[in-house]
């Protein structure tokens, strides 16, 4: 406008001309800028000044004193810090733009706070700080138990090894993985309260989750958070100011709250849910509340602007299945324990029986005469028994195998001893005598009895094996043993003593005539003592010299023994052994009994001393 | 929906809950009023098209032992002041609860049941505390919880004061 005017003004007439000059004084009090380039009227015409001074008088001092305001910074500055507070009210009402543009001035100056002087931030932010370091702590702690607890529980496990798997694969915390297959828990309700009235302001429930009025049980929840907080927190204010119920428990129950500054967040769980869904009930109620501040603010019982809070509550409504391998439990989990438990029982029981085994055992070995067992012991996985035997007793080797023991489980020590067991005693005797079979050695009340008939010289030796045996040995005896002779032995025995080899008077040497007889009595002779040997002794055969009583009794007893020499020596030319033959001269001593010395005749003493020039034959046994 | 919180308030014995009962929808036992001392109850209103939900809270009774806790009283929006037209101690019960609610959560609206109207001929309460009171400002209605007499009219008018 002003300039058009400026322009217009030297076109117009006279009258015009001064209206233009006119209008140019008002445009040079309204712009400074045109008073700059143009040249003022006032001073081409003094008048108008004064009259300026006289109108505008009161609004130049009013000027003049506004214009000291904004030129000195102490007055603009005190004026504006009036004003201040009242601005930033209105600021505010008017929508969100004065927070932005102040916070980098906001954050300038608390950063030059803190390096200024750190205390006071610190003075500052101890009442806020203490409380959140120690929830935050609390939560993280609670956090990882969760997860350590889970962790334990299923790293030791079948299905804790798959999980490693995945987690090695995927790359996420084992405990993650744990935490993911094993929550179960449901979000039943979900009630977002306002804090100050207690209203409900909106209400989400699972799928066929039942409840009381919803508006009810929310007012009923903060009443017994109000009863709980006043009851037992000694810091409580009343109010809002303490703390709340953080969780409650009720079995397989269990309610969260996440408190918000205006509002509420409260859920009804069933089972055991993760520590993240705190987090998402966390998150939640902070966007619920940067979304709807004014609301919440000014919230007086109008659940409408709220309507679109359900949405976000419903995020919250999480749950986790059992999974189905949970419920369908391996088989694996089931054979591994129990084979160790069939294992152990099979290897209980096999000890077991081996011991009963081991102790029927050794009850058959002391059964056993001429055993006995000092001791069964396991020793380097084996038992060893060990004790004394008589070696005539019986193999324990025998025993065992009468047994179900394997004969490697088992070791034996046995030191011999000589047992007076009556039964031992009897095999010693029939060890030792080697009984004809006419013999029957029997144990009779705890003595040894021996019946039947034997050869005279079995007895002679069991009788003098009998008076050997230790003191306190059984008794043994033989006396019933009838003495029976072999008819054999016998007929050669009376065949050889039968013999007589007849003598000329005064000759050393038979007849020659006698020769067949001497073979005779060899071949018998022979024939005795293999039938001897064959009955287990020996016979030695005393050929005995005689002589008749004529003449001296000393050349009598050499030619006897004489006599008996020659047949030794035909006789062993004739094959006897030797060794058998004794030789005895008898002399004129023993003269064969003659009826003629009775009759005393001289025919009858000459046939008498014929008869004695003679050797005959006596068999007797020997051992 | 529009929901209000109403305290339901007055001396020990004065028959709060039995004047409510059966005009509410109540879920919880009774147990509650003497452990946690409230109870909650809901009484739905419709004022012309308008729902409104009186969220009640069942107050137990005060006595010299046990003080209303003011904590129950957050966020009321208007609350019911019982007194036992027969025990005129029950009126300056209901006075010091007043009092202490104001202090709590402001000037709130509120109306006096005078209960035990059935019994009006044994009243004791002088006539002239009575016109004290409500020209303080105190808006007195007589109730009957044997009969019901008046208890629907209070809760009507108390919806009244909310409906927009």
């Amino acid at each position: 406008m002003s300039l058009a005017a400026t322009n217009a003004a030297p076109a117009a007439e006279e009258p015009g001309k001064r209206l233009a000059g006119l209008l140019l004084e008002l445009a040079r009090c309204v712009d400074p800028t045109v008073a700059a380039t143009l040249p003022s009227r006032l001073e081409a015409d003094p008048r108008l000044e004064a009259m300026r001074g006289v109108l505008f008088e009161r609004e130049q001092a009013a000027l003049t004193r506004l214009q000291r305001k904004f030129d000195d910074p102490h007055e603009f500055a005190a004026a504006v810090s009036a004003v201040l507070p009242a601005a930033f009210a209105l600021a505010a009402q008017h929508g969100d733009t004065l927070g932005p543009a102040i916070a980098p001035s906001f954050e300038r100056a608390a950063q030059a706070s803190i390096r200024k002087d750190p205390q006071t931030m610190v003075d500052i932010l101890y009442p806020v700080m203490g409380p959140a370091i120690r929830k935050s702590i609390a939560e993280a702690l609670e956090g990882t138990l969760q997860s350590l607890n889970q962790s334990l529980k299923h790293s030791l496990s079948w299905r804790g090894l798959k999980w490693r798997m995945e987690a090695w694969r995927s790359g996420a915390p084992f405990s993650d993985v744990v935490l993911s297959h094993t929550t179960v828990f449901r979000v039943e309700h979900l009630f977002l309260i306002h804090r100050n009235t207690s209203l409900l302001l909106s209400h989400v429930a699972s799928e066929d989750a039942t409840t009381r009025d919803p508006q009810v049980v929310s007012a009923m929840l903060s009443a017994i958070q109000d009863f709980v907080r006043d009851s037992f927190d000694e810091s409580a204010e009343g109010g809002l100011s303490g703390r709340s119920i953080d969780s409650l428990r009720l079995g397989d129950l269990l309610l969260w709250c996440e408190e918000g500054p205006s509002a509420v967040l409260t859920a009804v769980i069933h089972g055991s849910p993760p520590a993240a869904l705190r987090t998402r009930m966390a998150e939640t109620l902070a966007a619920i509340h940067d979304e709807s501040r004014t609301a919440l603010d000014a919230f007086e019982g109008e659940t409408a602007p709220f309507d679109n809070a359900e949405q976000r509550l419903r995020s919250c409504l999480l749950s986790q299945a059992s999974s189905d391998e949970r419920r369908r439990v391996s088989p694996l989990m089931w054979a591994v324990p129990l084979a160790l438990l069939l294992a152990l029982g099979w290897w209980i029981g096999q000890r077991v029986v081996e011991g009963q085994r081991v102790d029927a055992y050794v009850a058959a070995l002391r059964e056993e005469p001429g055993i006995v067992v000092m001791g069964a012991e396991r020793q380097d996985g084996k038992w060893l028994v060990s004790g004394l035997r008589d070696p005539l007793a019986m193999q324990p080797e025998a025993l065992l195998a009468k047994t179900d023991l394997p004969p490697e489980r088992i070791a034996e020590r046995w030191e011999a001893y000589q047992a007076l067991h009556p039964a031992i005693v009897l095999k010693r005797l029939r060890a030792t005598l080697n009984p004809p079979p006419t013999v029957s050695l029997t144990l009779q009340g705890g003595g040894i009895r021996g019946d039947g008939s034997a050869p005279p010289h079995w007895i002679d030796k069991a009788k003098a094996f009998v008076q050997a045996l230790p003191a306190g040995a059984p008794k043994v005896d033989l006396a019933d043993l009838k003495d029976v002779q072999d008819p054999d032995y016998i007929r050669l025995r009376d065949a050889i003593e039968a013999h007589v080899i007849p003598f000329e008077h005064n000759a050393p040497r038979p007849a020659a005539d006698q020769s067949g007889t001497l073979d005779t009595v060899a071949a018998q002779v022979r024939e005795l003592v293999r039938e001897a040997r064959s009955l287990g002794f020996s016979v030695r055969v005393t050929i005995v010299g005689h002589a008749d009583a004529s003449g001296k009794d000393a050349s009598n007893l050499a030619l006897s023994l004489g006599r008996a020499e020659v047949v030794r020596s035909m006789l062993r030319a004739r094959g006897v052994d030797p060794a058998l033959l004794a030789v005895r001269g008898a002399g004129p001593l023993e003269p064969l009994k003659s009826s003629a010395s009775a009759t005393a005749s001289a025919n009858a003493n000459a046939d008498e001393l014929s008869l004695n020039r003679r050797v005959s034959f006596a068999v007797s046994t020997s051992d | 929906m529009l929901q209000k919180k109403i305290c339901l308030l007055g001396a020990f014995g004065v028959g709060k809950t039995s004047l409510v009962r059966r005009y509410v929808s109540s879920v919880f036992s009774d147990a509650y009023l003497t452990t946690v001392g409230v109870k909650v109850e809901k009484k739905l209103m419709t004022v012309g098209t308008q729902e409104i939900a009186l969220i009640l809270w069942d107050i137990a009774g005060e006595d010299e032992v046990s003080a209303v806790r003011v904590s129950y009283l957050r966020g009321a929006a208007a609350f019911l002041l019982v007194v036992d037209g027969t025990r005129p101690e029950t009126l300056e019960t209901a006075e010091s609860i007043q009092a202490r609610v104001f202090k709590e959560v402001g000037r709130i609206p509120f109306f006096v049941l005078l209960n035990k109207a059935d019994l009006e001929h044994e009243w004791t309460i002088p006539a002239a505390r009575m016109d004290a009171l409500a020209s303080a400002g105190w808006t007195f209605r007589r109730t009957s919880a044997k009969t019901g007499d008046g208890v629907e009219a209070a809760f009507e008018d108390l919806a009244a004061l909310f409906a927009k």
